[in-house]
């Protein structure tokens, strides 16, 4: 198989090994990107340095942030003492577009998948429970994905969480199932918020 | 639901075909073996059900040295015609269109074209392994009622997380290790009892229509039972917690839907071991057309039959009790060996190195009945 040039090769290989990206959609973003204007190109490169520069996880939520804490946790207004826990920052996002929620966050950074070898020493667990006392949590929502995987951990964190004497409730079934929060429709994910429910240890 | 038309590009061994039906009545395809006649109907079966019957991965249905297969249907739905498409890329990605929509799961399909398969493989549902067994009940549960495909993909989908976790648990796993394995339990527990309570009704509707099937196609009475084994007793939660040590041992799940077995015995005894070849394929004939009919019943219309090569394995006297009692709808048939006189085809297609070529019924001396 011919060898592009070098950088050439490099940016597609680089390409190819981003997330939904196949071998052929890193070729054809490549060519893109060399037939496209200087500057064009530059602003990609220079966003993509910047946030790698300037973008860091929150010391304590582990939202995206450009401080040591993030803008929800650096806002006064919010209500501490309940905490929304969720598995990736963008699914902040979604909660946020509700207007249902006041509280502050927690981004678990993954969901329990033996399969891909995430157990609970891989997800922030131990800092959500180190949480708990700082803040004087008093309820703790379970915003995790209505898929297996999502469900599993809501089911693990309120063993792990209920004995401590908090309220730990999880957003009402209504979304679909096996989907990702981010695919929710706010009215859909507002609902389930607004239904959540202490969660049985049956 | 009528299945009009099917064009087929780069699948299997058919490099460019296409096929019209007669909506109502039997469509014979016939020619030598080898040359693709078999590869139409898992063409068409893979639009209903996204896989191959003879469970082959899909890159082996790509036509070798071609990026992707393509198969595009036209069926008619209650007077709507939709169009489906598949993509299977001989790289593993493949994408299905309905209506140029993409289709994200398999029971999508299902409200637009539902097959019956029949060929002479399906006799393994007697003959090999509790798995064959088990699989019938879930592909005619996901025909009956499109909710049962979430439940079977979760049981499959928990089985495998938790044999992860075994695996990477060790044989003395940490505390985490177990509340986690407590999880994933219950949730097997949850769905894993569900999916076995809808077998065993399934089961039960099954019998009476699978002992008339058999008793026409056998052309005697001669008693059948089926009869749905668990792995386990009393609740499923329980036997997980009791299989438990076991388990990490083992490092494998012992109890559970994935575990259980369908026994069908003719005349008092198993079939898998003790029936005859012949006694074997009427066995499994009449597993397949009792799902049929249960599927007619259920969904208010016949779906399509494909029977593939089905005559070359019954005697004659079988053959002609199933063709007497087949039932009603679209049927697509292909025969290497002239169709029995019995079929009634309303349209044939012969298959040469020319390509496909539509046949007169009747007037090419294969002695087909109009
Ligand atoms: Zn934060």
């Amino acid at each position: 198989m011919p060898l592009y040039p070098g950088p050439l090769q490099d940016l597609i290989d680089e390409m190819g090994r981003l997330p939904g990206i196949g071998p052929k959609s890193a070729q054809r973003i490549t060519f893109h990107l060399l037939k496209s204007p200087a500057e064009d190109a530059m602003r990609l490169a220079q966003a993509i340095v910047a946030v790698k520069e300037r973008i860091s996880l929150c010391e304590r939520c582990f939202d995206v942030a450009e401080d040591t804490y993030c803008v929800i946790c650096n806002d006064d207004r919010r209500q501490t003492g309940t905490i929304c826990v969720v598995e990736e920052a963008k699914d902040i996002v979604s909660v946020e577009r509700t207007g249902q929620f006041s509280g502050r966050y927690h981004v678990l950074q993954g969901s329990l998948n033996p399969i891909e070898g995430v157990g609970p020493e891989q997800l922030r667990i131990k800092e959500l429970l180190a949480r708990l006392e700082e803040e004087d949590v008093q309820e703790l929502i379970l915003c995790t994905n209505p898929n297996l995987e999502g469900e599993a951990t809501a089911m693990y964190l309120a063993r792990l969480l209920q004995p401590l004497g908090l309220s730990v409730t999880r957003i009402a079934s209504g979304l679909p199932v096996g989907g990702d929060l981010e695919y929710a429709d706010d009215l859909t994910l507002a609902r389930a918020l607004e239904g959540r429910r202490e969660i049985g240890n049956a | 639901m009528h299945l009009l038309s099917v064009s087929i590009t780069n699948f299997r061994n058919i490099t460019e075909a296409h096929l019209e039906f007669d909506p109502d009545g039997t469509t014979v395809l016939t020619g030598n073996n080898g040359m693709g006649k078999t590869s139409v109907i898992e063409a068409i079966g893979y639009l209903a059900t996204l896989q191959s019957f003879r469970g082959a991965p899909k890159d082996a249905l790509v036509r070798n040295g071609s990026p992707s297969a393509i198969v595009r249907a036209v069926v008619n739905t209650e007077g709507r015609h939709i169009t489906i498409e598949a993509e299977i890329g001989a790289q593993g990605r493949s994408r299905t269109l309905v209506n140029r929509q993409p289709v994200k799961r398999r029971s999508e399909l299902h409200g637009v074209l539902r097959a019956s398969v029949f060929t002479p493989e399906y006799v393994g549902v007697i003959r090999e392994g509790p798995s064959w067994r088990r699989s019938f009940l879930d592909n005619t549960l996901e025909v009956l009622d499109t909710r049962n495909e979430a439940v079977i993909v979760e049981v499959d989908r928990v089985l495998r997380q938790r044999a992860a976790l075994l695996r990477n648990g060790g044989r003395r796993p940490s505390p985490e290790v177990l509340t986690t394995l407590d999880v994933w339990d219950d949730r097997l527990a949850r769905s894993g009892s569900a999916l076995v309570e809808a077998r065993e009704a399934l089961v039960a509707e099954l019998q009476p229509l699978i002992q008339k099937h058999h008793d026409a196609l056998a052309g005697a009475s001669v008693p059948v039972t089926v009869t749905y084994g668990r792995s386990w007793e009393d609740d499923l939660a329980s036997a997980l917690v009791s299989a438990r040590d076991h388990d990490l041992q083992r490092g494998i799940t012992s109890v559970g839907p994935h575990r259980d077995e369908l026994t069908i015995t003719l005349d008092g005894l198993p079939s898998r071991t003790h029936a005859s070849q012949g006694e074997q394929r009427s066995l499994a004939l009449a597993l397949q057309l009792a799902a049929h009919d249960l599927a007619t019943a259920r969904l208010g219309s016949a779906p399509l039959l494909l029977l593939d090569d089905v005559f070359s394995e019954l005697d004659p006297e079988r053959t002609r009790a199933l063709l007497a009692g087949m039932p009603p709808g679209q049927t697509l048939l292909t025969t290497a060996l002239p169709p029995p006189p019995e079929v009634e085809a309303a349209r044939i297609y012969r298959i040469s190195l020319d390509g496909w070529t539509m046949e007169n019924p009747g007037g090419d001396g294969h002695g087909v009945a109009v």
